[in-house]
C-alpha cells in the first residue's frame, strides 16, 4: 500500500486535528440529528394545534351553512377564514357533502360547486379526521367531520402549506452544519498548530538523528532544552547522553584500531625476524663463499645475485612493515600498497605451508585512504590464514568493481562463526569485551564503515569468503585519523 | 338592493338602554321599536351596496339625527323580507327598500323619495358571469351555477326570474345550481372568484364598485342588461305618512344634496340627491312581478 494511504504513517500534525475534527464531526451529526428531530417533532405537534384551531374555528363558521347546504355561507365562511390563522398556511379547503359533492370551496375554479371531489386529490386526504404530512411536497392534508346531533353533514378538507416549517427545518440545518463545519475547522486548525508546536522539539531531535547518519555526532544545544515540555528535555537529556556515548566510544574505537594496528605489528614481527634471518644465513654463505672463492668471477656473480635476492627480500619485508607503522599516505591507494602485504604474511604462510593466491587487478592508484584499505586487508588475510588448514590455500583478490574497489579474501577454514560473521556485516555491533576475541574483525568492520564500505560474509562450501566493496569517493569523514 | 349583515348602536346625546338595544339590532328590541317612535326614529335600511361602509352609516345616522331632531336608529336585517315585513307591520318609521318590495306592498306603502343616479331615478339589472366565460348573453348561461341576491331584489332575483318566465322555465331547471348571496357585492364576490359562473345583479352596485374595488368587479363581465327601472325608493307605511317625523325624514333627504354632510352621503352613495317619485315609476317593475308570480 503506498505510504500516504497508511493510516498509520501519517504525522502526528496531522492525525490529531482529523482525529479532533472528525470527533467534533461526530458530536455534530448526533446533536443536529436530536436537534432536527425534536424540532420535527415540535413542528408537527404545532402544526396539528395550529390546524386543530383553524379546523374548530372554521366548523364553527360552516356548521350551520353546511346543514341549510347554503353555499354562499359556505363559501363566505372558508374565503373569511383564509389567511386569518396565522401560522396555517391554507392552499384551499372545501366542504364535501356526505353525497361526495363538492357544496363550496375557497378555490370555486378548482373545485367547482356540486362536483365530485377529484378522485386524485381524496386519496392524499386522510380518510378519518386528522392530518397527513408530506415533507416531499411540503403539504399537508386536513380533514375534519361536521357533526350535528351526531349525524354527519359533510366534511372540511384543507390543503395546508407547510413550506414554511420545512424551510426553517432547512434553515436550522444549515446554521447547525455551517457552526458545526466552522467549530471543526477551527479545532482541526487550532489541534494542527497545537500539535505542530508540541512536536517542534521531535523535529530538533530529527536533525541531530539525521546528523548521526551523516557521521557528525553533535549534543542538542542547551538553547533548544530550555523551552521543551518536561519528557522532551529528558530525551533531549537522553540523546546528548547517549551522543556523548557513541562520541566516546568513537574515540575508543579509534584508539583500538591503532592498538590492534601495533598488536598485528607485535604479533608480524617475529615471523618478520624469521623472514629477516633466513636470508640472513643463505646470505652468510654467500659471503664465505666469495671469501673462499673469491677468484672465480662465476661464483662470484652467483653469490652476490643471491645477496641481492636476500637482501632485496629482506628490504620488501622491512618496508612493508614501516608503511604499515608510518601509514602511507591517507588519499590514495596505490597497487604497491597493496602487493606489499603478502610478505607480510611470508611467515604465517610458510609456518602453515599455505598457498597464497595472490591476485592485484588494481592498475592504477585509487582515491581511498590507502593504510586503512591495507589494515583491512591485513587483518583479513591474517584472520584467513589463522583460519586455514595446514597446506590450505589462501585467496586475496583486488580488484576495481563499479566505481569502486572489491577485495575478496578467501580460505578453507571451517568457516567463521555466525557470531564473529555479525561483527563484520554490521557495524553498529557494540566491541567485543574481551580483547583478542574478534577485536581485529570488529577493527576491520569499523574501518570499513568509515571508508563507507560495505562487508559480506560468504560460505561457499567449504571455509569463508569475506567481500569488502568499498566507494572511491571519499566519504565527509575519510580515515583520517583510522590509521 | 343588499342588507347589511351588521348593526351598530344608534348614536345619541344619551343613551338609553332601550336605545342600546335597539343599536344593538337584537330581536327582543324589535317590540321595543314602536314604543320608542315618539323619541328614536327608526329607519330600515337595505339598500346600501357596501355591506362594511362603517363610516357611511355613522355619517347618515348623524345628519338625520340632525336634521330630525331626535334620535334616529338605522335597522338593519339579513334579508329583504326582514325589513319589508317590520315595515308592514309598522314597527319602523321609513325604510329604503327596493322595487320589488315596493311593488309587492304598494298599497301599504308611501314613497318619499327616490334617489337620483345620473341625475335619473332609474337604475338597470345586470346579468354577469365570470371573466374566463365565453356566455356573450343571457341565455348563454343555461346551465350554469347561479349567484342571485335576494329573494325579495328586483335586479338580484326578479328580472331573472321574469326572463325565465319569459323562457318557461324556473331557476332549478335553467341553471345547473343556484344560491343566494343576500348581498350585491357578495355576487360579485361569488361570480368574481368561479363560486357561480354567473350572477344577478343590481347595475348601480355594479357600477359604482367598479370604480370603488376594480379588482372584485373586473373579474366579472356583463352579459345582458336590463331595461331602465324605477329606483329602489325611500318609503313610510301609510298610516306614518303623515307624522311630522316622517316628513321631515323626507325633507331631509330631499335637502341633503344642498347639505354638506348630505352631499358627503351622496357622494358615497355615488348618488346626486333624491326626487319626489311616483307610483307609475314603477309599472315595469309591477308588471314583471306579475308575470312571475302568474307562473308559480
Amino acid at each position: 500500500m503506498p505510504r500516504l494511504l497508511r493510516l498509520t504513517s501519517w504525522p502526528l500534525t496531522v492525525k490529531v486535528p482529523l482525529l479532533v475534527a472528525g470527533l467534533m464531526v461526530a458530536i455534530a451529526v448526533a446533536i443536529s440529528q436530536i436537534v432536527l428531530a425534536r424540532l420535527a417533532r415540535d413542528q408537527e405537534t404545532n402544526l396539528r394545534l395550529l390546524s386543530n384551531a383553524y379546523l374548530d374555528g372554521l366548523s364553527a363558521a360552516v356548521l350551520p351553512a353546511v346543514i341549510r347546504s347554503d353555499i354562499w355561507e359556505t363559501f363566505d365562511a372558508l374565503d373569511r377564514a383564509r389567511g386569518r390563522y396565522s401560522g396555517v398556511k391554507v392552499r384551499y379547503a372545501f366542504v364535501e357533502l356526505p353525497n361526495e359533492t363538492i357544496l363550496a370551496a375557497s378555490d370555486p375554479d378548482r373545485f367547482p360547486v356540486m362536483k365530485p371531489v377529484p378522485e386524485k386529490l381524496r386519496k392524499e386526504f386522510p380518510k378519518d379526521d386528522g392530518l397527513a404530512i408530506d415533507e416531499a411536497s411540503g403539504r399537508a392534508w386536513l380533514t375534519r367531520t361536521l357533526r350535528t346531533e351526531g349525524f354527519s353533514v359533510g366534511r372540511i378538507h384543507a390543503e395546508i402549506d407547510i413550506a414554511d416549517l420545512l424551510r426553517v427545518r432547512h434553515q436550522v440545518l444549515l446554521t447547525l452544519l455551517l457552526a458545526n463545519g466552522g467549530l471543526a475547522l477551527a479545532f482541526a486548525l487550532i489541534g494542527y498548530f497545537a500539535v505542530k508546536h508540541m512536536l517542534q522539539p521531535l523535529s530538533v531531535l530529527t536533525r541531530y538523528v539525521e546528523r548521526i547518519r551523516d557521521g557528525r555526532l553533535e549534543p542538542i544545544p542547551q538553547r533548544y532544552r530550555r523551552n521543551v515540555a518536561s519528557e522532551f528535555g529528558q530525551i533531549f537529556d537522553r540523546f546528548n547522553a547517549m551522543a556523548r556515548t557513541l562520541s566516546e566510544r568513537e574515540t575508543l574505537a579509534t584508539q583500538l584500531a591503532e592498538q590492534e594496528k601495533y598488536a598485528m605489528l607485535g604479533r608480524l614481527a617475529s615471523g618478520m625476524a624469521h623472514e629477516v634471518n633466513n636470508p640472513l644465513g643463505g646470505m652468510l654463505n654467500a659471503i664465505d663463499t666469495i671469501q673462499a672463492h673469491g677468484n672465480d668471477p662465476a661464483v662470484v656473480q652467483t653469490s652476490l645475485e643471491f645477496l641481492k635476492r636476500g637482501l632485496a627480500g629482506i628490504r620488501n619485508v622491512v618496508r612493508a612493515a614501516l608503511v604499515t607503522y608510518k601509514g602511507g599516505s591517507g588519499t590514495v591507494l596505490t597497487p604497491a600498497e597493496l602487493d606489499d602485504l603478502p610478505f607480510l604474511v611470508q611467515h604465517e604462510t610458510g609456518v602453515r605451508r599455505l598457498r597464497l593466491e595472490w591476485c592485484n587487478r588494481v592498475e592504477a592508484p585509487l582515491a581511498i585512504d590507502g593504510p586503512a584499505v591495507r589494515q583491512v586487508v591485513l587483518n583479513l588475510l591474517l584472520n584467513a590464514c589463522a583460519a586455514s588448514p595446514v597446506a590450505g590455500a589462501v585467496a586475496v583478490e583486488a580488484a576495481p568493481a563499479d566505481g569502486g574497489l572489491r577485495i575478496t579474501v578467501s580460505d578453507e577454514g571451517p568457516g567463521l562463526p555466525i557470531e564473529l560473521a555479525a561483527l563484520l556485516e554490521q557495524p553498529e555491533t557494540p566491541a567485543p569485551s574481551r580483547a583478542g576475541k574478534g577485536l581485529g574483525l570488529w577493527t576491520t568492520a569499523h574501518l570499513v564503515r568509515r571508508l563507507g564500505g560495505r562487508v559480506a560474509v560468504e560460505r561457499p562450501g567449504t571455509g569463508t569468503r569475506v567481500v569488502v566493496t568499498l566507494p572511491v569517493v571519499p566519504t565527509k569523514e575519510t580515515t583520517r585519523d583510522a590509521a | 338592493m343588499p342588507a347589511i349583515g351588521r348593526s351598530r348602536p344608534a348614536r345619541g346625546s344619551s343613551i338609553t338602554r332601550r336605545r342600546l338595544l335597539l343599536g344593538l339590532g337584537a330581536a327582543a328590541a324589535l317590540g321595543l321599536a314602536r314604543a320608542s317612535a315618539a323619541e328614536t326614529f327608526s329607519f330600515g335600511l337595505t339598500p346600501v351596496f357596501l355591506d362594511n361602509d362603517i363610516e357611511l352609516l355613522s355619517m347618515l345616522e348623524r345628519y338625520l339625527t340632525g336634521r330630525l331632531r331626535r334620535p334616529v336608529a338605522l335597522i338593519k336585517r339579513r334579508t329583504y323580507q326582514e325589513i319589508s315585513a317590520l315595515l308592514i307591520s309598522g314597527q319602523l318609521d321609513a325604510a329604503w327598500i327596493c322595487d320589488d318590495p315596493y311593488v309587492q306592498y304598494r298599497n301599504q306603502l308611501t314613497l318619499l323619495a327616490v334617489p337620483l343616479y345620473h341625475h335619473r331615478p332609474l337604475y338597470q339589472t345586470y346579468i354577469i358571469v365570470n371573466e374566463a366565460s365565453r356566455a356573450q348573453d343571457f341565455d348563454d348561461i343555461r346551465g350554469t351555477v347561479h349567484a342571485f341576491s335576494d329573494p325579495d331584489s328586483t335586479s338580484g332575483y326578479l328580472i331573472t326570474r321574469w326572463l325565465l318566465a319569459l323562457r318557461h322555465t324556473m331557476p332549478a331547471q335553467f341553471f345547473r345550481e343556484f344560491f343566494f348571496t343576500y348581498g350585491h357585492r357578495n355576487v360579485i364576490r361569488a361570480v368574481g372568484s368561479g363560486l357561480a359562473e354567473s350572477g344577478s345583479i343590481d347595475g348601480y352596485v355594479w357600477d359604482v364598485m367598479r370604480d370603488r374595488e376594480p379588482d372584485l368587479v373586473r373579474k366579472t363581465r356583463i352579459v345582458y342588461r336590463s331595461e331602465w327601472l324605477g329606483f329602489p325608493p325611500m318609503v313610510a307605511p301609510n298610516a306614518r305618512a303623515n307624522e311630522p317625523a316622517v316628513k321631515a325624514f323626507a325633507a331631509a333627504l330631499l335637502d341633503a344634496s344642498s347639505d354638506p354632510l348630505g352631499r358627503q352621503i351622496l357622494d358615497i352613495l355615488a348618488l346626486d340627491g333624491f326626487t319626489t317619485g311616483t307610483p307609475d315609476m314603477y309599472q315595469s317593475t309591477l308588471d314583471k312581478w306579475r308575470v312571475v308570480k302568474a307562473q308559480v
